[in-house]
């Protein structure tokens, strides 16, 4: 396996899984069926949560074939600007949905403002998902072409949403034309590490039996503490990728801390999807959370801590991927 | 003005080299990720008191949070511990560096804003909860920003050195 493979496999989760993510969404609306809407809402987060080693690992596709006769760059840029475009729309729409599923959490059913949003946000991905799809099908594909040159004859909607996709080169020339926006950068993914650590932290503690004398239900109304932390290293974090792709995409401590994100990803699903979360929900001062609760806690603190070390090793593990 | 030559027999010794030059992966990366670990215990914590002080997640009892100092105390030794030893591997980059003496002093404004929390808020255990928010909001909202700061002035040291190591 290796990068360009990865994409071919990956992309279908942000195209297709939020083609279902917004049917699972609108039938809930119509059936008024609030399992469907968390449903719809969970496979929203975690499309938003796949699109990023999709996207990650577009520039290792681009590796794999830029050099190869009849492959345009024009087209290979065609299809980055629209997946930039698409990224931040996936993301805005997993933000709005795991908003909604705290909202639910706490009062059975995302808040009204936030079930339009979502709507909002959801179908205007679906239709950038669309996009992405078919600008990277015609990079490889000339017999789905509508027309002989597919970048200079866009089509009418296809013009209007081309004037806001960004240009690669320029968008990675701007992440680091100065020192200090990067600093900044940098800076706020460590802020917003500490907002995740010392949130996640708390409850992982006390879920392990530390401190004790903390009720778990108010521990865990930190976990939007958490959620914004993460917001703003996903922010960062792909801004960062963006400013230095080549840096990031042959760096295999890159990847392998994208991996542990998702098994984070994946731990919250254990906890929150089964019964672990009722069972420690309504835990009072003193009581001793059940062995299910203390795994999920502990291999939260053991993967972000790891995400941590991982993070950290980034320079070292430079080069460690071939492909260029 | 020539630089004091102190830095350059640091960095000539041979447990300065072996940080900087040793292939093995407990070098430099190894202990400047503890100092990564030190600041996530420390922070976060103090973070997570200073936001309760503030009245955020005014459902958590501010009593058990005293635990927490421990977490805190332990984290700022192995940072104490990690930054004497990085500071040994790169003595010149950070000694003439003005921001790493803004980071010391931030650093040492905060711990000190922490041993008063300690005292002064969390000290007696009788004090009630109401009591213990009126004396921390000040000091909470001073603890959050020099940390901040000094996060900050951490990151931007990895940016704006005028020498990685002593200029011959």
């Amino acid at each position: 396996m290796n990068l360009a493979h990865l994409h071919l496999l990956l992309n279908h989760f942000p195209i297709i899984g939020t083609m279902v993510g917004v049917g699972l969404f609108v039938f809930s609306l119509v059936g008024k069926n609030d399992d469907l809407n968390r449903a719809g809402l969970i496979v929203f987060s975690v499309m938003a949560l796949l699109a990023l080693p999709t996207f990650f690992s577009g520039v290792g596709a681009e590796g794999a074939i830029e050099q190869l006769p009849g492959v345009s760059r024009v087209l290979i840029d065609r299809h980055e600007g629209a997946a930039i475009l698409a990224l931040l729309s996936m993301e805005i729409t997993g933000a709005f949905s795991l908003a909604g599923l705290w909202q639910s959490h706490k009062a059975s059913r995302p808040a009204r403002w936030n079930v339009a949003t979502i709507l909002l946000v959801s179908l205007i991905t679906v239709g950038l998902m669309a996009r992405v799809g078919t600008t990277g099908g015609d990079v490889r594909h000339p017999e789905i072409w509508a027309s002989a040159d597919p970048a200079a004859n866009e089509g009418t909607l296809g013009s209007i949403v081309r004037a806001f996709e960004p240009s690669p080169s320029k968008f990675t020339k701007l992440m680091t034309a100065n020192k200090y926006w990067w600093a900044f950068m940098m800076d706020l993914h460590f802020i917003g590490l500490i907002m995740i650590i010392g949130a996640v932290g708390a409850l992982d503690l006390r879920m392990l039996g530390f401190a004790k004398a903390l009720p778990i239900a108010s521990v865990h109304r930190l976990v939007p503490w958490a959620l914004a932390g993460f917001a703003i290293n996903v922010i960062t974090g792909v801004l960062a990728f963006i400013g230095m792709p080549v840096f990031y995409t042959y760096d295999i401590a890159f990847w392998i801390k994208i991996f542990a994100v998702l098994l984070l990803g994946l731990n919250a699903a254990a906890f929150y999807l089964t019964d672990t979360f009722k069972m420690v929900e309504h835990m009072g001062p003193g009581e001793d959370a059940p062995p299910p609760a203390k795994i999920i806690a502990a291999s939260s603190l053991v993967l972000w801590f790891g995400v941590i070390t991982l993070g950290r090793y980034i320079k070292s593990y430079q080069g460690t991927i071939s492909g260029r | 003005m020539a630089l004091p030559l102190f830095l350059r027999s640091i960095e000539e010794s041979s447990f300065s080299t072996w940080l900087r030059e040793s292939e093995s992966p407990f070098g430099f990366y190894f202990v400047l990720l503890f100092h990564t670990f030190g600041l996530a215990m420390l922070v976060g914590a103090n973070a997570l008191i200073d936001l309760r002080l503030l009245g955020f997640s005014p459902g958590i009892p501010l009593a058990p949070l005293k635990r927490f100092f421990r977490i805190m105390w332990i984290g700022f030794g192995i940072n104490a511990a990690t930054g004497v030893v990085l500071l040994i591997s790169y003595p010149t980059k950070a000694l003439t560096n003005p921001i790493f003496y803004a980071k010391l002093t931030m650093i040492a404004s905060a711990i000190w804003i922490l041993t008063k929390l300690q005292k002064e808020v969390f000290g007696d255990p009788t004090l009630p909860e109401a009591d213990m928010m009126a004396r921390g909001a000040p000091l909470a909202k001073w603890s959050l920003t020099l940390w901040v700061g000094a996060i900050s002035a951490g990151r931007l040291l990895a940016y704006t050195f005028k020498y990685i190591l002593y200029p011959f």
